[in-house]
């Protein structure tokens, strides 16, 4: 056990130092484009330039709220679209016909650019925080529905004998072994999920709002500001990955450990 | 007394459109404390018969009786052990133990006795704790049992149980179930491919006719126990079952050679 951590701790060391050479070679291969002067000063900025307009955007509060207006969008639309797609999910198991319909058509809607839905968003709701939501729903809700669905038609049919076998049936079945079950596969289709969702709030607050994340990144192009436009795809990197990695895969590796899944050398 | 009753329970499967007839009218009496050993050809139909029996396949036509009375769900009082363990990943072992009498809604405390006790019995006592994936095939098996006997059930299923293991984990198992029987006096179906396995088994065994299954004959071995693999007065009730089972596996190598 203790030296599983130990080596895990040394692990974690190594990717950190890789990942600090990387983005140190990055920014030095940014620097010398910026020296050579292909692009003009105002098209192209050097890193500097970028790191002061980040801090000139933190300081004057313009960032931090941006981010925080942008999370709560995000957070409040994905939670509805994951509620309602995995209790979809769950009508589409019980009633066969209809599962296997809204499948094959939820297939078709999953790879329906997100920001195709702005228009419609736009006449249907307006220019209002229901409107980029909305987006954010439709762009997202179809691929949870379709992983509950298929998460839960995946489970290797011995569980379901057993659980019967032992007595489990309807209500307990469901809650005891399908929802367990599934489990590690409904996780990766939530993470999934939430990257259409990320993609999706973006090109909506582009297009659709005066606030947000997507807004700054727009209103730096609007006054040809590129240092700003650098530093909002720094940030939305940036956030997009810390979730990914601190939120939705941690969750999904500890899920893989408990089932064993992750003993692969 | 008869425990349970096969009457005549027949199943087809289609299979490519083809209708596969893979019980063709079973009978079979089951007495009350009988360790009865089904052995025959692989793809004979004999775990088809025992999932009939655990209520998780409805036959064509038959019915199976339990203490007199028609049955045809699932049930805890025929508790099946499978080939694979089916135990589930995402609970400790203990929690593996305890999973049907959590569902039958027994309180957790008399839980919590009851499965020590069969983790104990089936030594795995210090293993409560770990998760499926930590275990051999072996121990998941013994859990699998002790999930099984924690139930109390009427009649214990056993589809081919030990067909996994290595040979020394199976002659330890083999010698371990015989005792268990001895001292819970369950009654047990198990169903086997390995002749040697049903000779040191079963007071009875049940010889498996080839596809469509039907019973070819029952024979009754009255021997002292626990018998071991080695035992060489097992192998005239070993050649007996070889001899009836030969004009069958005939016929299926060729059918498998098309």
């Amino acid at each position: 056990m203790n030296e599983n951590t130990q080596f895990k701790g040394s692990h974690n060391l190594h990717d950190a130092a890789n990942a600090a050479l990387f983005v140190a070679a990055f920014l030095g291969m940014w620097q010398i484009i910026f020296m050579l002067g292909i692009w003009p000063k105002i098209s192209l900025p050097s890193p500097i330039l970028v790191a002061e307009n980040f801090a000139k955007i933190i300081w004057n509060g313009s960032l931090p709220q941006s981010i925080g207006i942008t999370l709560a969008r995000l957070i409040g639309a994905f939670t509805i679209s994951a509620t309602l797609g995995i209790l979809i999910g769950f009508t589409m198991i019980k009633f066969k016909g209809f599962g296997k319909t809204l499948n094959s058509f939820s297939a078709g809607l999953l790879s329906f650019p997100s920001i195709a839905w702005v228009p419609f968003s736009i006449l249907l709701i307006g220019f209002n925080e229901f409107g980029i939501m909305f987006v954010v729903i439709m762009s997202s809700i179809f691929s949870i529905m379709i992983s509950t669905y298929s998460s839960i038609r995946n489970i290797p049919p011995i569980y379901l004998d057993a659980a019967r076998n032992m007595g489990a049936r309807g209500f307990l079945l469901f809650r005891y072994v399908t929802i367990p079950a599934a489990t590690p596969s409904l996780i990766i289709g939530l993470r999934q999920a939430w990257s259409f969702a990320w993609h999706a709030i973006i090109g909506a607050e582009i297009l659709m709002s005066i606030v947000g994340l997507g807004h700054i990144l727009s209103v730096g192009r609007e006054f040809l500001d590129m240092s700003q436009v650098i530093a909002s795809m720094i940030t939305i990197f940036a956030i997009g990955l810390l979730v990914d990695r601190l939120l939705l895969y941690k969750l999904e590796d500890k899920v893989r450990r408990k089932w064993g899944l992750d003993l692969h050398r | 007394m008869t425990k349970l009753q096969a009457k005549n329970i027949v199943k087809h499967f289609d299979h490519n459109g083809k209708t596969v007839v893979a019980l063709d009218g079973i009978n079979l009496n089951v007495e009350e404390g009988d360790f009865i050993c089904i052995v025959g050809p692989s793809g004979c139909g004999k775990s088809t018969f025992l999932n009939v029996v655990a209520g998780l396949e409805k036959p064509n036509s038959g019915e199976i009786l339990l203490n007199g009375k028609l049955i045809s769900t699932p049930g805890p009082d025929r508790i099946m052990v499978f080939q694979e363990g089916a135990l589930f990943p995402w609970l400790k072992v203990i929690d593996n133990v305890e999973f049907g009498l959590k569902i039958a809604g027994i309180p957790k405390e008399e839980r919590r006795e009851l499965s020590h006790r069969y983790l104990d019995m089936m030594q795995l006592t210090k293993f409560a704790d770990s998760y499926i994936y930590q275990l051999s095939t072996g121990m998941k098996q013994r859990v699998a049992i002790a999930r099984a006997l924690a139930m109390d059930p009427e009649v214990l299923l056993m589809d081919e149980p030990f067909a996994a293991l290595d040979s020394q984990t199976r002659d330890l198992l083999l010698v371990e179930l015989q005792l268990i029987w001895e001292r819970t006096k369950k009654t047990i179906i198990f169903v086997t491919h390995n002749i040697s396995e049903s000779v040191i088994l079963g007071n009875k065994v049940a010889i498996f006719k080839n596809r469509p299954a039907k019973i070819k004959k029952e024979i009754v071995i009255d021997y002292r126990r626990p018998r071991l693999a080695e035992d060489e007065n097992l192998q005239k009730y070993y050649h007996q079952i070889v001899e009836e089972l030969k004009s069958e596996v005939m016929p299926h190598a060729k059918d498998d050679t098309q």
